[in-house]
């Protein structure tokens, strides 16, 4: 095995035994898997060095005064974090719904769902919700984020946010700068042409 | 008065031209809290309370028995447990214009982060900035800690 010269004067497996030990880092960052079990990356600069971390429950010492990922297992998680972690607000949740193609007619499964996405906002506590229009990649961007904008004030009609009790409705169009499906300009994409409603 | 309303109105321009509040809006809102949590704006401090709304520059502070969580309008999830100083420094969150960008100072304590819509779009946009070196979030989840 090749070691970096930072990474040679404290071997792998002594910084795992430190955490074990009790003398955990003071200042370090862990990576964690992502709600649908993927997991991301994390790059640490420090004024010592870097680190890349991407595989989930390693951690990175943020001064970089080693390099080398560590192991970071639960208990350790749950002794310097565990106070964050439950503190964890409801992760946020989106429902979309689909028009028929051109105007501001919903399809009928969208308007079906209407009730449910009431429901979904009247259920949380100091709500605040987003109605996000998002359009396919056919023709000009500019008159597509119209058209999404359209249809999100078109949308926003069905949530009372008095009823509701909802404690701010922000409208926004992301025009075809947030693509469901990845496609190159100028395809013509269903399940991009939405409207996404995100309860917070 | 005409004149005296016509300064405040430039006042007001400039105040809402300035970079740090370029939108006067709320970035996202208190979602758990402990009575040990507050929000500092300027020389203001606020007990943060579940509904609180959270604004460019103002420093999220919880004592050795606070926690407090919040989600932004860009659908980021973030917590703290106690003894945490936190900011948040800049929100830009407009895709059509790509101006995507979310920055964070960290300055002790420990921070859980679930990303949102702008890691997603653009995820060299989010950094975080503590005391000892700088995290470049990728899209991701983590937690970080920060001691003094």
């Amino acid at each position: 095995m090749i070691f970096k010269k930072t990474m040679a004067k404290i071997p792998l497996f002594i910084i795992p035994a430190l955490l074990l030990t009790g003398c955990a880092p003071t200042a370090y960052v862990a990576l964690l898997n992502n709600a649908d079990g993927s997991v991301g990356e994390v790059m640490v600069k420090g004024a010592q060095g870097e680190t890349l971390i991407s595989k989930a429950n390693t951690g990175a010492l943020l001064d970089g005064s080693s390099t080398a990922a560590f192991a970071v297992d639960k208990a350790q998680l749950q002794e310097d974090f565990g106070a964050a972690l439950a503190a964890q607000p409801p992760l946020p949740v989106s429902f979309l719904l689909y028009f028929q193609e051109g105007g501001t007619t919903l399809t009928p499964e969208a308007t079906a769902l209407l009730p449910e996405i009431s429901a979904a906002i009247a259920a949380r506590k100091e709500v605040d919700i987003s109605i996000i229009g998002h359009s396919d990649t056919t023709g000009d961007a500019k008159l597509n984020e119209k058209l999404a904008q359209e249809r999100a004030v078109f949308v926003s009609g069905f949530f009372d946010p008095v009823k509701l009790a909802i404690k701010e409705v922000t409208i926004t169009s992301h025009g075809e700068k947030n693509l469901l499906i990845a496609t190159p300009d100028n395809v013509s994409e269903p399940r991009n042409r939405r409207v996404e409603v995100a309860i917070r | 008065m005409r004149r005296y309303k016509l300064s405040g109105l430039c006042l007001l321009w400039l105040l809402s031209a300035s970079p740090a509040h370029s939108d006067d809006s709320p970035i996202g809102y208190v979602k758990t809290s402990t009575p040990n949590a507050v929000l500092i704006t300027g020389s203001k401090t606020e007990p943060a309370v579940v509904g609180s709304a959270i604004h460019v520059g103002c420093i999220i502070k919880t004592d050795t028995n606070g926690t407090l969580g919040l989600t932004l309008k860009d659908n980021t999830v973030l917590s703290f447990g106690p003894d945490t100083e936190f900011e948040i420094t800049q929100f830009l969150y407009r895709p059509t214009d790509e101006q995507l960008k979310l920055d964070m100072n960290l300055l002790k304590g420990t921070l859980h982060y679930i990303s949102g819509v702008i890691a997603k779009l653009k995820p060299t946009a989010v950094q975080l900035n503590t005391p000892a070196g700088i995290i470049g979030a990728r899209g991701t989840h983590f937690v970080v800690k920060v001691e003094d």
